[in-house]
């Protein structure tokens, strides 16, 4: 067969670092996007501030918006990071035990 | 034992291997390239089509309105949103159950998009071989001819990208302007470029990786996965064993099975997986490997379908089964939903009333003997043509109410607020009860709200 012109591509990984960053990152950045959107569905940003003594706490709704996202995303990432970090040096399962009633059973 | 090939560049945070999909052709890659003309066609040129004079889709933030062709959505009507979500959702399961992961596949933004960027890596590149060669190639005038090539088709279409989704959210044409005179605002600047900057991050680096390790339907698809649902398999029973052979021989005569082990299903693979050792959450169910194996079934006159898109009771040979509880579930649920959402839509109230307690005096005493209590009562009027309203108040003895002339005129898709005295003769009402004040459309007696405020009144 000459089909194979090149090599077994395999699988390769990213290293853990950058699969670190890509799982807190990404999943916050979901959850950010939809706490803005209900957020700001029900909030005017103008709105915002000390009613008493304009002006309101944004320049502008555009910015209320952005600043809110960016609140929504450093705090949720937040919580991505501390549940990364509790998952990750948690001690690992024991090893697989033998059951003589059930044979080998091995631990995700 | 082969070695994964892969080249070393300097990545972002450690030595990133990068993988080269075999390019291949075939009817689900057919497929595919109409579904990028169709959604990416939808996402560059709708902010484009204008609608009674105005762009048709624009999510106008600013305003805090929502226009969609003949439909304006207000913060008011967010609950709208929602059930939208809610209706994608149960899609996305039904479609999962019924034919697993077609969304990576064929509609996933991810996909969609890294495609077209591998299309723009072979415009530059060529083909597979010659992109690993150039790889490895030293920096000469022709490498950094077509790595220059790439990176400006990269960076304009992501930058074109980030400019039309900014372009959903404040009108493109006047942003295009803007772009032309360089004279955007900051974030209207910031978000195209975070926007491009993603895209690009995204489709011409991270690329499947993003389904491997970043997706979260990736990891819970099997939940919605059963016996019966669609997946892209190899037949393991037709091909093992596994092993090259010489054409023309009678490869059952050697205990062979109908895999050439040419390794092209690996080889096509945007995520670098094996379909041969079964389903595997980073498969993104992008068929190539079925488009590659039919090919060479072909070649070798074998029947096609060694690798295709079937279910495990199909695998196994017995009766596939469409109609089942899990999928019956899902789409009575979905048409409850569409049904519900059509209807209530169609029949939104598009007049809304709010009323808001002047806050600088609780009650006036008026020389008539009248006690009077002031409000600020705004008029929304979401309708698309301007509308007189009537305001009425009932719920007191005696009640009056005075706003300054018979109607108010509020124009399509405005807000007035109209200051409105309401009085109730002295000694009818102790302390404070609650009025309610209705609108009604002059023009149009079918277009009403009420809204309900507290009346005060002095207690002796």
């Amino acid at each position: 067969m000459s089909l194979l012109d090149d090599q077994y591509t395999g699988t390769v990984r990213w290293p853990r670092l950058r699969q670190d960053v890509a799982i807190v990152t990404w999943p916050s950045f979901l959850v950010a996007s939809v706490a803005t959107m209900i957020c700001f569905a029900f909030i005017d940003p103008m709105l915002v501030g000390n009613d008493d003594y304009p002006p309101p706490a944004f320049a502008s709704r555009m910015s209320g918006y952005a600043i809110g996202f960016f609140f929504f995303w450093l705090i949720s990432a937040l919580s991505s990071l501390l549940t990364l970090y509790l998952a990750r040096t948690a001690r690992p399962e024991p090893p697989a035990r033998q059951d003589p009633d059930e044979g080998t059973r091995s631990v995700q | 034992m082969t070695t994964p090939e892969a080249t070393q560049d300097g990545g972002l945070y450690a030595t990133r291997q990068k993988i080269y999909p075999r390019e291949i052709g075939g009817r689900f890659q057919r497929l595919r390239v109409i579904a990028v003309f169709v959604l990416l066609g939808i996402y560059y040129v709708l902010p484009w089509i204008r609608w009674e004079g105005r762009q048709a889709v624009l999510f106008d933030l600013p305003a805090r309105k929502f226009h969609i062709f003949a439909l304006t959505l207000w913060p008011q009507d967010f609950y709208f949103l929602t059930w939208l979500l809610v209706i994608a959702a149960l899609s996305l399961f039904f479609f999962t159950a019924l034919a697993g992961r077609l969304f990576c596949g064929y509609a996933c933004p991810q996909t969609v998009w890294t495609e077209t960027f591998l299309w723009m890596e072979r415009l530059a590149e060529g083909s597979r071989s010659q992109q690993m060669k150039l790889a490895k190639a030293p920096w000469n005038g022709e490498k950094i001819l077509r790595k220059g090539a790439k990176q400006f088709m990269w960076i304009t279409f992501a930058l074109w990208t980030g400019f039309t989704f900014v372009g959903y959210f404040t009108p493109i044409t006047e942003l295009a302007g803007k772009i032309a005179s360089f004279s955007t605002g900051p974030w209207e600047t910031f978000w195209v470029l975070f926007y491009g900057g993603a895209t690009y991050v995204n489709a011409g680096f991270m690329r499947e990786q993003v389904c491997k390790y970043m997706c979260p339907y990736a990891r819970f698809q099997s939940a919605m996965f059963d016996r019966d649902t669609l997946i892209i398999t190899y037949d393991e029973r037709r091909g093992e064993p596994r092993g090259a052979r010489k054409k023309g021989t009678d490869h059952k005569a050697k205990g062979l099975g109908d895999c050439v082990d040419c390794t092209l299903c690996v080889q096509v693979c945007p995520t670098g997986i094996d379909i041969r050792q079964g389903l595997q959450y980073e498969c993104i169910a992008c068929a190539a490997c079925i488009d590659a194996c039919d090919e060479v079934m072909d070649k070798v006159g074998y029947p096609r379908g060694l690798i295709r898109y079937d279910t495990q009771s199909g695998l196994e040979g017995k009766r596939k089964r469409v109609l089942r509880p899990r999928t019956l579930v899902y789409a009575t649920l979905l048409a409850v939903l569409v049904a519900g959402f059509a209807v209530t839509l169609s029949g939104r109230n598009v007049v809304g009333i709010d009323v808001i307690r002047d806050r600088n005096a609780l009650y006036r005493e008026r020389p008539d003997g009248r006690i009077e209590n002031v409000y600020n009562v705004k008029i929304l009027n979401k309708d698309r043509a301007a509308h007189e309203f009537r305001i009425a108040a009932s719920g007191l003895p005696g009640v009056e109410v005075d706003y300054l002339g018979p109607t108010v005129w509020v124009a399509p898709g405005a807000v007035q607020s109209v200051p409105v005295r309401i009085r109730v003769p002295r000694g009818e009402l102790q302390g404070g009860a609650d009025v309610i004040l209705s609108l009604e459309a002059v023009d149009a007696p079918h277009l009403t709200a009420s809204g309900k405020a507290r009346f005060i009144a002095p207690t002796d």
